[in-house]
């Protein structure tokens, strides 16, 4: 007779072997690795917790010890590449193959270890897309993740960073896979139940408490003058006309300059209310200036930021809380929420091709996606209307049947000509096509493709790719506002001078902006302190923001 | 991009950060209204000889204006350095114009000097010429100062007052600082560099501010006043730090050796510097990295009378 029930079977397995070594479902942290040597088998889907904020480290070091001898050949699927020991697992040959979509400051050492042939790349995803692959064809055999506290029942308490926990745990449960949770303490009742017990088989006290980056912190300080002209740009020629409500911010210090500059020139633009009010968003504390003056109503979180967490709790009007007061984030809906009920997305970006494809890629780097591809892309399976959706498609095709018309997600990249230490943002061929060549991928690493860009704003300007009819026309937008950069020198200057007087290219005087208005005075906040006074001393920012 | 604006020039001198500012913007609404002559200023282009041999962009006045002003009705003698034009680092230029000034003030000997730090210290282009430009620097000081010229050191910019900087600012009249300033030789990432992270974490900023910050050099004694982040608390404090400083004797050197015997003695074997304000006796010590600046100068007026017989 045949058997429909092997992987309900392996997995019960699984668990009675990992329960030699546990007490109920508490594991003491020396004996980690001796769990994960009991309920991980060789080739074994592994995910390993870890997204560009919080980290499973302690589970992430039981696995790097395991014998290699029982447990090797893992694939892993997870998030982020971002500790050490996330690429220590495929030195020891404990890993084989890897499927990530983000990995920060490991972005260096991945590309040597794909160059030396110690990784075999499955794919490198957004966030939402592997999240997806989890449910299809990447399903985890083990998923291994982290949470504030348990009881002893397994009930998990996540905290503000739940992010992507349970949609991690989600795919690996109902999936006969084994779920094994680190935790700070153990706990009698948990603050609030973000993972129910019956999906969670193994708990982990850790000795410290998991790492959490502080991500999505900018220091007004370090904001410039150019950066500054460029958020002006945006929000005079951008938020405005088009009246963008519904939005996502990157986490660059030009969208960081226009979260500090809607409570002073936003205000006296008379935007307040009419624009940026809801956002999908990390809790950027950036943005405390601004809701501290009213601008914004509601705002849905990938994950959270060390040292918001009072602020949140004190403010659950913007926020979205739990029962217990503090944040419950998740990154899984909130990358949808960015996908599908945003208007806009505006960010920075390293590099941008002459017909607006964009990438993060460097040919020594290979940092990932994370979510802004999801986030700058146009949602075609979007069905509800609104007035910047319906305004940007006007544009974009404005002889089309008006009931028929497809709306735009506005995609604004954003940035100066010259970046970090004078690198150019313009290029004529993308670092991340040599990459692609180098290592014989079938697909170049491209964060944003062209067709997908709306605006690119710099200090030159606003092209508005909307408006062009032509790669051509294309070209010569972006090379009008690419300044002093080789693409920009390369420009039509009667072409240049044509889209300007219809409107696609616009100066900052065009839009009656003086570049000398551009200082750093009339930022709602200059410095960290400026942001804990703004915020009633609710914000804690982390030791490495202060200069105090 | 001009770093001077419309709201700068317009924005009174209380309600403008000193660490915002440019140098030019400090001098402007630190002296009485309309009062700087500039000597050697940018229309003389007295710029490096050395940038330019690696390829690094110049500047007219190579980042520092020493000049003649008044404040409060006297004539005083003032340099300021630029910290965004290479940190306010000490070049071959920039070292002659700061040793010329006070040079002038020893040949006057009755015109106080006001230097505006802003310095990472010597600029490593011109390492030679920015290390002999800090000695005769620092010898022109005493100079100056022996004639009876009073040095006043004027400190709170981005670069803080670092390498030869803070060996100057040590043989200053006087010192004030903002909560902003830092005030030392070696900066964190040289004695990271150097001595390990388990002695200095340099990221911790935390750690860096309560060890080179404006706080603790006025309750080690190290600085003589306290002033909130505004250009009109540095002007009040330079009028209050020249009324009050003493004279020049070989008595301000001993009182200065026994005065830093003392501090050797109370606090060496301090490892952090919360435990040296305790030991000084600040009631709560690990609160003072976030006390306004008024209940901060409350504290340190407490704690720590300055007195003006050293230096």
């Amino acid at each position: 007779m045949a058997t429909w029930q092997l992987e309900r079977e392996a997995r019960d397995a699984r668990v009675q072997a990992g329960s030699a070594v546990a007490k109920g479902k508490i594991v003491e942290a020396r004996d980690a690795t001796r769990l994960l040597e009991a309920i991980v088998r060789p080739g074994d889907r592994v995910c390993l917790e870890g997204d560009n904020q919080k980290q499973a480290d302690l589970l992430s070091a039981a696995l790097l010890s395991v014998d290699v001898a029982k447990v090797n050949n893992l694939h892993m699927v997870q998030s982020g590449v971002v500790l050490p020991e996330h690429l220590d697992v495929f030195e020891r040959g404990v890993a084989k193959k890897l499927d990530f979509a983000y990995s920060g400051p490991q972005s260096a050492r991945i590309a040597t270890m794909l160059f030396g042939g110690k990784i075999e790349l499955g794919a490198v995803h957004t966030y939402l897309e592997l999240f997806a692959r989890y449910f299809i064809d990447l399903t985890p055999n083990v998923a291994l993740v982290a949470a504030v506290s348990a009881d002893r029942d397994g009930n998990l308490y996540t905290g503000p960073n739940t992010e992507d926990t349970p949609t991690v745990v989600e795919a690996t449960a109902f999936k006969d896979g084994v779920v094994v949770a680190q935790v700070n303490q153990i706990v009698d009742k948990v603050p609030r139940v973000d993972i129910p017990a019956d999906r969670v088989h193994f708990i982990v006290e850790a000795d410290k408490r998991f790492f959490v980056e502080p991500l999505f912190t900018r220091d007004p300080a370090a904001i410039t003058e150019g950066q500054i002209l460029t958020a002006m740009l945006a929000i005079k020629g951008i938020y405005g006309p088009y009246g963008v409500q519904r939005l996502n911010h990157g986490i660059g210090f030009s969208t960081a300059a226009i979260e500090l500059l809607l409570p002073t020139y936003g205000e006296k633009l008379g935007l307040k209310g009419k624009v940026a009010t809801h956002f999908a968003l990390n809790p950027h504390p950036a943005l405390i200036p601004a809701i501290e003056s009213g601008w914004v109503k509601q705002i849905h979180s990938f994950g959270s930021e060390v040292g918001m967490e009072n602020y949140i709790r004190a403010r659950s009007d913007i926020y979205f809380t739990g029962a217990d007061g503090s944040l419950r984030s998740n990154r899984a809906y909130c990358q949808t929420a960015g996908l599908y009920a945003c208007d806009m997305f505006i960010g920075s970006t390293l590099q941008i091709d002459l017909q607006g494809n964009s990438s993060t890629v460097t040919t020594s780097r290979i940092a990932g996606f994370g979510g802004a591809p999801n986030m700058g892309a146009d949602a075609r399976g979007r069905r509800h209307p609104s007035e910047p959706w319906l305004k940007a498609g006007q544009e974009a095709d404005p002889d089309g049947h008006v009931l028929l018309r497809r709306g735009r997600k506005l995609v604004v990249q954003i940035g100066e000509t010259f970046g970090d230490k004078n690198v150019p943002l313009f290029v004529e061929k993308l670092d991340a096509l040599e990459l692609a060549e180098k290592l014989n991928l079938d697909l170049a690493p491209v964060m944003i493709y062209g067709d997908d860009v709306t605006h690119i704003v710099t200090e030159e300007g606003i092209a508005n790719l909307l408006l062009c009819r032509s790669s051509d026309e294309r070209e010569q937008a972006i090379r009008g506002i690419a300044g002093y950069t080789d693409v920009g020198r390369g420009r039509d200057l009667g072409q240049v001078q044509r889209l300007r007087e219809r409107g696609v290219i616009r100066r900052p005087e065009d839009l009656g902006i003086n570049p000398l208005d551009a200082d750093r005075s009339i930022l709602a906040a200059r410095s960290i302190k400026d942001i804990v006074h703004w915020s009633g001393g609710l914000y804690e920012p982390p030791s490495k923001f202060r200069n105090w | 991009m001009s770093t001077t604006s419309m709201q700068a020039a317009i924005a009174p001198a209380a309600l403008t950060s000193w660490y915002e500012a440019s140098a030019r913007t400090r001098v402007r609404l630190l002296l009485d209204p309309e009062s700087f002559m500039e000597f050697v200023g940018p229309e003389k282009r007295e710029v490096s000889p050395h940038l330019k041999v690696f390829d690094l962009p110049e500047q007219f006045d190579d980042g520092i204006l020493v000049g003649h002003g008044s404040l409060g009705g006297s004539s005083v003698l003032i340099a300021a350095q630029e910290g965004s034009f290479m940190g306010g680092a000490f070049g071959e230029v920039h070292g002659a114009k700061l040793t010329g000034l006070l040079r002038a003030a020893r040949d006057i000997g009755s015109m106080p000097v006001l230097i505006l730090f802003d310095t990472g210290g010597v600029r490593l282009q011109e390492a030679n010429a920015g290390e002999l430009a800090i000695a005769e620097i620092m010898r022109a000081v005493i100079e100056a100062r022996s004639a009876g010229a009073k040095v006043i050191g004027l400190i709170g910019g981005r670069a803080g007052c670092y390498g030869g900087g803070g060996l100057i600012a040590g043989c200053c009249s006087a010192l004030a600082v903002s909560e902003q300033g830092r005030i030392a030789v070696s900066g964190p990432e040289v004695i990271e560099t150097n001595r390990g992270v388990e002695e200095f974490d340099s990221r911790d900023r935390a750690l860096v501010w309560r060890t080179m910050g404006g706080k603790h050099r006025r309750l080690l004694g190290a600085a003589d006043a306290f002033v909130d982040d505004t250009i009109q608390a540095f002007r009040d404090a330079a009028l209050v730090l020249l009324e009050q400083v003493g004279g020049f004797e070989l008595s301000t050197l001993t009182n200065e050796q026994v005065r830093l015997e003392a501090r050797l003695r109370d606090f060496g074997s301090c490892a952090d510097a919360v435990d040296i304000w305790t030991a000084e006796g600040v009631a709560d010590a690990g609160a003072v990295p976030a006390l306004p600046v008024n209940q901060f100068i409350a504290v340190a007026d407490h704690v720590r009378r300055i007195s003006h017989d050293t230096r």
